[in-house]
């Protein structure tokens, strides 16, 4: 059998490269040796290929290569971020001192993983400490109690951006950076560990942040629910969250988009929950990202949620025979 | 091609209900502000739009939407050479309500007129409530059509932006970060489905033009909007925004709970216009609310386009002949928006 070879360019081809030569595409991917390598050699860290370098894409890249033993390719992108943190202790979303600075808890989780690999340096330890300090100050506002709304609004959470109200997963990855960093027991993390709770929806998973408006129950979203459970790993077992995991089991399929179905995998490994079939799904979102748009951000979830239960964003894993969930729905 | 500060030549019945709107506050009182010059503007304005009916997502759209930009006034040569960007609403996408978004046939037959027009076109969006804007175009099934008709999609929501002052300055919002295709776009089409809005009523081709706000800088759903208060963010964005048009999918429309939750309300219309505020009264009338009472369009009647029915020069089928009351949730706030006398069953 022979596969047709990725050609690593400066620049991302601009014309998908003919996978359909391949006998056995599965086999051709190598996933994810082929997701890593154009990873590695990426000339941007952007949401879109060709894209901007970005603090999120940045340190979702850092994190895969490292969990991956690619710590000669993660340092740059560890050093960028450092160099980008702004005097406040926040990563500007593009880079940028304009803010806003949401990223900011993906590039503790990245520099805290770099500690743990003894490949940090000593300002990783005073970059991580300066974020959380900003991060701790930054809440979301908080909104007096409104009939037609479904979720307690009164809990603080995180904001996308200052000066609003909180959200799903500006929240989530906040929790994360807490945890990873031993402050999962903060009181904002406690607090933002119930918002998450309140948010998921009593038929399964979440989206935004929004549940019930004017009587409805909203629809639930992939990436927010994975996001969410990620976040939620280690927590007690509710009825919501076994609900999210069925609602996430359900729909999740090799047709899924990649964040969505990445950050949907992520979620459920972190609950114990991991589908038997996750990797052909990763195998054609692979496919489908490497041919398409093979940006940095997409292949680093990729990469990411390849690892399974072994994924770095998993804070802290309920185990699975303390799990609430059935054995019918808990396929491990 | 004609904006909202383009000048028209309104009849002379039509100059005269304006200056009389304009003079109930007594001749002095309009010598002492006709100097500023969106009151001059006022007085001038008035706007074309064409409804057509029995529309089809199977049927030849790309004719009636090339008939209605002509019957609106829109110069085809205007955009010869230029880019254009269709901006659909595709605010969270799933299979499961498809009155929620703009149809893929609208946004491609769109895409081939201003393609046969000899413009650049490209399809933007910046969903308000889904990071994953791939999945959001599967949900669609605009990434197919887009495949299909070999056109180029931009996520406005990832894009690089540039800072643009607050040409509204009604909303304490001091400018706006704008994806750069928004900038650099000659024209800017606003697509939004014909539906209700459980805060503001209904929304059509102004609201829709939060979708160009990036959701990198604004959040998902993009918040700081909100906080600085939805009419005034949206006139504030269309202020400030260059040269748009309308084209507005009400094949399948929403009704009661939109902008996310409603019911599908079959309608069959099109309405086309090159001034968005005229085609959001116009909507407003088919759907049975009084415009005046919409508070975006207060802020943007006379300033940014005509919401006097009288000022909204009517094209194709007459508004009246298609009207359909929509239902909306019972609460005060939205069932005082309806224009007197309207009943829905």
């Amino acid at each position: 059998m022979t596969c047709q070879v990725v050609l690593r360019s400066p620049r991302f081809p601009a014309v998908a490269p003919a996978w359909n030569a391949c006998d056995d595409w599965k086999a051709c991917m190598d996933f994810p040796e082929n997701v890593l390598a154009r990873l590695a050699s990426a000339d941007s860290c952007g949401y879109h290929q060709g894209s901007q370098c970005a603090a999120e894409p940045a340190a979702l890249a850092a994190l895969a290569l490292m969990a991956h033993g690619r710590d000669t390719a993660a340092l740059p992108l560890l050093d960028w971020l450092t160099a980008r943190q702004c005097a406040d202790g926040s990563i500007g979303v593009e880079g940028d001192p304009s803010g806003p600075g949401w990223a900011t808890g993906w590039a503790v989780l990245a520099w805290q993983a770099a500690e743990h690999r003894s490949i940090g340096k000593t300002v990783y330890p005073s970059a991580i400490g300066r974020a959380i300090d900003w991060m701790l100050g930054l809440q979301g506002t908080v909104i007096e109690h409104l009939d037609w709304l479904g979720h307690d609004a009164s809990l603080k959470g995180w904001p996308w951006v200052d000066g609003t109200h909180s959200w799903i997963e500006p929240t989530a990855i906040n929790v994360l950076a807490l945890k990873h960093t031993g402050r999962g027991d903060h009181p904002r993390a406690r607090e933002a560990v119930r918002l998450l709770q309140d948010r998921l929806l009593a038929s399964g998973g979440c989206n935004y942040g929004n549940t019930i408006m004017f009587g409805q129950e909203l629809r639930p979203h992939l990436q927010p629910t994975g996001l969410c459970l990620l976040a939620l790993a280690g927590e007690p077992a509710t009825p919501r969250v076994a609900k999210a995991i069925e609602y996430l089991q359900r729909e999740l399929s090799p047709q899924i988009a990649t964040a969505s179905l990445c950050y949907g995998l992520m979620g459920l490994a972190a609950q114990n929950c991991l589908p038997s079939r996750a990797n052909d799904f990763l195998a054609a979102a692979g496919l489908r990202t490497l041919t398409r748009d093979p940006s940095a951000y997409r292949l680093a979830l990729l990469a990411l949620a390849a690892l399974g239960q072994d994924c770095p964003m998993i804070a802290e894993r309920r185990p699975a025979s303390t799990t609430a969930l059935t054995p019918e729905i808990a396929t491990p | 091609m004609t904006t909202a500060t383009d000048k028209h030549l309104p009849t002379r019945e039509e100059r005269s209900i304006n200056r009389r709107t304009l003079l109930i506050g007594g001749a002095a009182a309009l010598a002492g502000v006709v100097a500023l010059p969106w009151i001059r503007r006022a007085l001038e304005m008035t706007a074309p739009v064409f409804v057509a009916r029995n529309q089809r997502y199977d049927g030849p759209l790309e004719q009636t939407i090339r008939d209605g930009l002509l019957a609106a006034g829109f110069e085809p040569a205007a955009v010869r050479g230029k880019l254009v960007l269709l901006k659909p609403n595709l605010v969270e996408p799933t299979r499961l309500a498809p009155q929620m978004t703009t149809h893929p046939a609208v946004i491609v037959a769109a895409a081939e007129v201003f393609r046969g027009w000899g413009a650049d076109v490209i399809v933007g969006e910046g969903p308000g409530h889904m990071r994953d804007t791939e999945m959001a175009l599967v949900e669609s099934g605009l990434q197919d059509a887009l495949d299909r008709s070999q056109l180029e999609f931009a996520d406005l929501n990832y894009s690089p932006v540039a800072w643009v002052k607050n040409a509204g300055r009604v909303s304490r919002l001091k400018g706006f970060y704008f994806p750069q295709q928004a900038i650099e776009a000659d024209l800017i089409v606003s697509m939004p489905k014909m539906k209700t809005h459980h805060w503001v009523g209904y929304t059509g081709a102004l609201k829709n033009l939060y979708g160009v706000i990036p959701g990198i800088k604004y959040g998902w759903p993009k918040n700081v909007l909100h906080h600085a208060g939805i009419p005034e963010s949206i006139f504030d964005i269309n202020a400030s925004l260059p040269k748009t048009v309308a084209i507005v999918d009400g094949i399948t429309a929403m009704e009661g709970d939109g902008p996310i939750m409603g019911s599908a309300k079959p309608m069959g219309l099109l309405v086309i216009g090159t001034n968005a505020t005229a085609v959001d009264a116009t909507l407003g009338r088919i759907m049975g609310f009084d415009p005046a009472r919409i508070g975006y369009l207060q802020l943007a009647a006379n300033r940014l386009g005509p919401v006097d029915e009288r000022c909204v020069l009517q094209r194709g089928e007459r508004w009246q002949s298609v009207a359909s009351p929509f239902t909306v949730l019972d609460v005060p706030e939205l069932q005082g928006l309806r224009a007197p006398d309207v009943l829905v069953s």
